[in-house]
C-alpha cells in the first residue's frame, strides 16, 4: 500500500509539471489551424530568359519546395499561381525575415576564370562548370585558419569537369563566384582530380550564419530563373476560423459525452478512468509542446485515435476485472487479474501500431508523418496511463478484500461469484469460465 | 447487454455458424465501391477511381479586397451562400493585408476563395462567386483571378502507398511472430477489407453527391487503417488465449465463437466511444472537416465489423481448410 501511494504523487507530481509545461510554452499550430504567412513569388525575366515557360516554372517550383522543406517547418504549401508565380504558404514561424532572404535568392554558382582585363580591372569568364554539378555541399572548418569554409563534392559530371579544368589551369587563379559575388579565386597548384572543392570566405573569412546559409542554399539546387517576392500577407486558418472554432467545441462535448458514457456504464471504474484520461491527456499534450510537434489536423487525427486506443485500454481492463469478479475472485486479484489479462492484447495491438507509425513517418510526406508522431506518441503515452494511472487509482480506491458493492462495478449482487463456482461443472458453462 | 449475460454462457450468439452469410455481407457493402470506382476511372477524364478536389487537379484562385476586417461568422455565412449557389467546395481564406505593403491603404483584408477550374471564357461562373462577395462586402472588388496549380500530386499517393505498402509488411512479420502466420495474414485482409469499403463509399459518394475527396482523405483512410488492425487484434488476443486452454476440448469454431461473444461488450463500448466524439464532431463541428470525419466514422464501424465478422471468420475458414487436408 506504501508503494502506491508514493505512485498515486509520483503521478501527481508529473501531471503538475506538465500543466506547467503546457502553460509556459507556445503551441504549434499548422497551416491548417492558424494560418500563417503567405509569400507570392514572381519568377523575373531577365536578359538571357526572355521568356517563363512552364517548364522553368516546374523546377522553380521544386527547387523552392526544397528550400521551404530545409526550413524546417512542417506543413507548407508550395503552389502555382498564374503563369510565373508561386504562391508559399509557411505556418507562423518566428524569423520570417530570414526565410524571406532564403527562399527568394538564387543561389547560383559559377566557377569563372580570368579573361583579358578591361582598364585594368580583371574580368572572370564563365567555365561552364557551376552549382549544377554539385553532388553536395558541407559546411566545415579550415583546419589550419579554424575559419568556417564549405566544401563541394562533385557529381561524376561535374568530377571531370573540374579535373579538366584544373588541369589546364595549373598557375592560374580560378574564381568561385555565389550569386553574381565573387568569393574568393583560389590560384590552382595541380589538377585536381578526386572531385572535391573548398570555398573559403575570401579575405575576412565566412561568418558562421553565412556558410550555413550557402551550404542550405547550394544543397536546395539554384533557382532555375531569378525570383522576387512580391507579396507577403498573413492568412487565416485554409480550413477557416470559422470550422476550428465549431471543431473544436464539438470536440470538447464529444469527449465529455466520452466520459459520460464511460461512468453510465463502468460506474466508478468508469470515473477512474474518466480521470486517467484527463491525466493522458495532459502528458500527452506537455509533450507535444515540449518536442514540439507542429499540430495539423492530420496531427489531430491521430491524436483523437490514441485517444480512443486508451479509452479501448480501459475498457479492455474493466471488461477483463469484471469477469474475474463474477468468477468471486477478491478484489485486489480481480484488478491485477484483469490488468495482466487485458495486457497482452493493448500490448500487442499497440506494438502494431507503432510498427505502422515508425514506417509511416520515415516514409510519408508531411501530412502522413504529422499523423504518424502524433499517433505514436499517443499510443506510448496511453500504455502508460491506463497500465499506470488507473491500476494505482483502481487499487487505491478500492483496497482489498471482498467487493460489498458491485453495483460500482455496474454489477448485479447476485452475479458476484455465482457464475463460475467451482461446482459448476456443466461444460457450456465452464467454457466461458476464467482461465486458470 | 449491459450484465454481459451472454458472458455466462445464457445468450451465445453463435456468429461462425453463419460465417458465409458474412462473408456475403462483406461483399455487398465492398462490391458496389469497387464497382463506382471502376466506372469513375472510365468516366472521368484524370482516369481517378475517386472524385478529387482541387488540391490534386489545381483550379482557380479568387481573390477580393475588402476594406473592413471580416469576421469568422461573416466568412461562415458567405461559405454558406457560396455552396448554396452551386460552387464546389469552395476553399475561403482570409488574408490580413499588412497595410504597411499595401498598394492601396485603405484594404484591410483580402477574401481568398479557391475552387474548381473557372475557364477564361466561363464568365458566368466567375460572375456567380462575383455577386455573391459583392452582397456580403458591398466594397469589394475583384483584383485577382488566376489559375493555380494542385499542392498535392500523384508523388503524394505513390508515396503513401508505398509507406503503407511495408507498414502492412511490418504488422504481418509482427502478428506471425506474435501469434501466426493465418492470423496476420487474416488482419491484413480484414484492413485492406476496411479501406475499399471507405473508398469505395466515397467514390459513390462521389458519382451521386458530388463529394471530392481533399488531402485530409489520406489521413482519414490511415486513421481507418490504424484503428482496423488493433481493433482486430484485441479479438485475436482472445482467440489465442482460449487456443491455449481449449484446443483440446472445443474446435477451432467454437473457441472463435466463445472469444468473440466474450469480448463483443469490448468491441462495441470502443468503437462507441470513438463514434461518439466523431459524431459530435460530425454533427457540431466545421463544415470544412465534415467528409473526414464522416470518412472516420465510415471506417470504425466497418473496422469493428469486419473484427468480428470479416477477420474472425476468415481465420476460421483458413483452420478448417488445413484441417480436412
Amino acid at each position: 500500500m506504501k508503494n502506491k501511494k508514493l505512485m498515486f504523487w509520483a503521478i501527481v507530481g508529473i501531471v503538475l509539471v506538465c500543466i506547467a509545461v503546457i502553460v509556459m510554452k507556445p503551441t504549434k499550430l499548422g497551416l491548417d489551424l492558424v494560418g500563417g504567412s503567405r509569400l507570392v513569388l514572381e519568377a523575373q525575366t531577365t536578359d538571357t530568359i526572355a521568356k517563363i515557360t512552364p517548364d522553368m516554372m516546374d523546377s522553380l517550383r521544386f527547387a523552392i519546395e526544397n528550400r521551404v522543406n530545409k526550413l524546417g517547418v512542417a506543413e507548407t504549401v508550395v503552389q502555382q499561381v498564374g503563369d510565373k508565380r508561386l504562391l508559399i504558404e509557411i505556418p507562423n514561424i518566428s524569423d520570417l525575415a530570414k526565410a524571406k532572404e532564403f527562399l527568394g535568392e538564387t543561389a547560383e554558382l559559377d566557377f569563372k576564370k580570368e579573361g583579358t582585363p578591361i582598364n585594368g580591372q580583371p574580368t572572370w569568364i564563365s567555365t561552364g562548370l557551376s552549382g549544377k554539378d554539385l553532388s553536395k555541399a558541407i559546411l566545415s572548418t579550415n583546419s589550419q585558419t579554424g575559419e568556417w569554409v564549405v566544401d563541394l563534392q562533385f557529381n561524376d559530371k561535374g568530377t571531370r569537369k573540374f579535373a579538366d579544368l584544373t588541369t589546364k589551369m595549373v598557375g592560374k587563379p580560378m574564381a568561385i563566384f555565389f550569386n553574381g559575388e565573387l568569393q574568393s579565386a583560389p590560384v590552382i597548384r595541380e589538377p585536381i582530380i578526386g572531385g572535391n572543392a573548398q570555398i573559403s570566405g575570401g579575405e575576412n573569412g565566412f561568418q558562421y550564419e553565412d556558410a550555413k546559409k550557402m551550404v542550405d542554399l547550394l544543397n536546395a539546387g539554384a533557382l532555375p530563373v531569378p525570383a522576387k517576392i512580391i507579396e507577403e500577407n498573413t492568412v487565416g486558418p485554409t480550413l477557416g476560423a470559422d470550422s476550428i472554432q465549431k471543431s473544436k467545441v464539438a470536440g470538447i462535448i464529444g469527449l465529455g459525452l466520452v466520459m459520460i458514457f464511460m461512468i453510465a456504464f463502468y460506474r466508478l471504474p468508469g470515473l477512474i478512468a474518466d480521470i486517467a484520461l484527463v491525466c493522458y491527456s495532459i502528458i500527452l499534450f506537455a509533450l507535444f509542446k515540449t518536442i514540439p510537434v507542429t499540430l495539423t489536423l492530420a496531427g489531430i487525427a491521430g491524436f483523437i485515435l490514441s485517444i480512443g486506443m486508451a479509452v479501448d485500454a480501459n475498457i479492455l481492463i474493466f471488461e477483463r476485472t469484471k469477469e474475474e469478479l463474477r468468477a468471486g475472485r477478491t478484489l485486489f486479484t480481480a484488478i491485477n487479474a484483469g490488468f495482466d489479462r487485458a495486457f497482452t492484447s493493448i500490448f500487442d495491438s499497440n506494438m502494431s501500431t507503432i510498427i505502422t507509425c515508425v514506417i509511416l513517418y520515415m516514409l510519408g510526406t508531411s501530412v502522413v508523418k504529422g499523423f504518424a508522431l502524433t499517433l505514436a506518441l499517443g499510443v506510448i503515452v496511453s500504455m502508460f496511463s491506463a497500465i499506470t494511472i488507473t491500476k494505482n487509482f483502481m487499487h487505491l480506491i478500492f483496497g482489498t478484500g471482498e467487493l460489498r458493492y458491485p453495483q460500482l462495478f455496474g454489477l448485479r449482487k447476485n452475479e458476484i461469484g455465482k457464475a463460475f463456482e467451482a461446482k459448476e461443472t456443466k461444460r457450456e458453462k465452464a467454457k466461458f469460465g476464467v482461465l486458470d | 447487454m449491459a450484465n454481459s449475460e451472454a458472458l455466462g454462457g445464457k445468450h451465445l450468439i453463435d456468429i461462425v455458424k453463419y460465417r458465409f452469410w458474412w462473408f456475403a455481407l462483406s461483399a455487398v457493402l465492398i462490391v458496389p465501391g469497387i464497382v463506382a470506382m471502376i466506372y469513375s476511372s472510365m468516366i472521368y477524364p484524370n482516369h481517378a477511381p475517386l472524385k478529387v478536389g482541387i488540391d490534386y487537379t489545381g483550379g482557380t484562385i479568387l481573390q477580393y479586397s475588402v476594406t473592413k476586417s471580416i469576421s469568422n461568422k461573416e466568412i461562415a455565412q458567405t461559405r454558406e451562400k457560396l455552396t448554396a449557389a452551386g460552387i464546389e467546395n469552395p476553399f475561403l481564406q482570409i488574408i490580413n493585408v499588412n497595410p504597411a505593403n499595401a498598394k492601396n491603404k485603405k484594404i484591410n483584408s483580402i477574401v481568398s476563395v479557391r475552387t474548381k477550374f473557372i475557364g477564361e471564357r466561363n464568365t458566368e461562373e466567375l460572375d456567380k462567386v462575383s455577386s455573391i462577395i459583392t452582397s456580403e462586402y458591398p466594397d469589394s472588388q475583384l483584383i485577382q483571378v488566376s489559375s493555380i496549380g494542385p499542392t498535392l500530386g500523384s508523388e503524394l499517393f505513390k508515396n503513401s502507398l508505398f509507406a503503407l505498402a511495408l507498414a502492412s509488411l511490418g504488422i504481418v512479420i509482427y502478428l506471425t511472430i506474435r501469434f501466426q502466420l493465418d492470423f496476420a495474414i487474416s488482419a491484413i485482409l480484414a484492413l485492406f477489407h476496411d479501406a475499399l469499403f471507405v473508398i469505395g463509399c466515397f467514390s459513390i459518394f462521389g458519382l451521386l453527391f458530388n463529394v471530392q475527396i481533399d488531402s485530409l482523405f489520406v489521413t482519414a483512410i490511415l486513421t481507418v487503417i490504424g484503428f482496423s488492425v488493433h481493433d482486430t487484434i484485441v479479438v485475436f488476443d482472445r482467440i489465442r488465449e482460449n487456443l491455449r486452454y481449449y484446443s483440446k476440448k472445443m474446435s477451432f469454431g467454437e473457441i472463435v465463437n466463445v472469444s468473440i461473444n466474450q469480448t463483443f461488450v469490448r468491441s462495441i463500448n470502443t468503437s462507441l466511444t470513438v463514434l461518439i466524439t466523431l459524431g459530435a464532431l460530425y454533427f457540431l463541428g466545421g463544415v470544412t472537416t465534415r467528409d473526414f470525419v464522416l470518412a472516420m466514422i465510415l471506417g470504425i464501424a466497418i473496422g469493428t465489423y469486419s473484427s468480428i465478422f470479416f477477420a474472425s471468420m476468415a481465420i476460421d475458414v483458413w483452420r478448417e481448410r488445413k484441417l480436412k487436408k
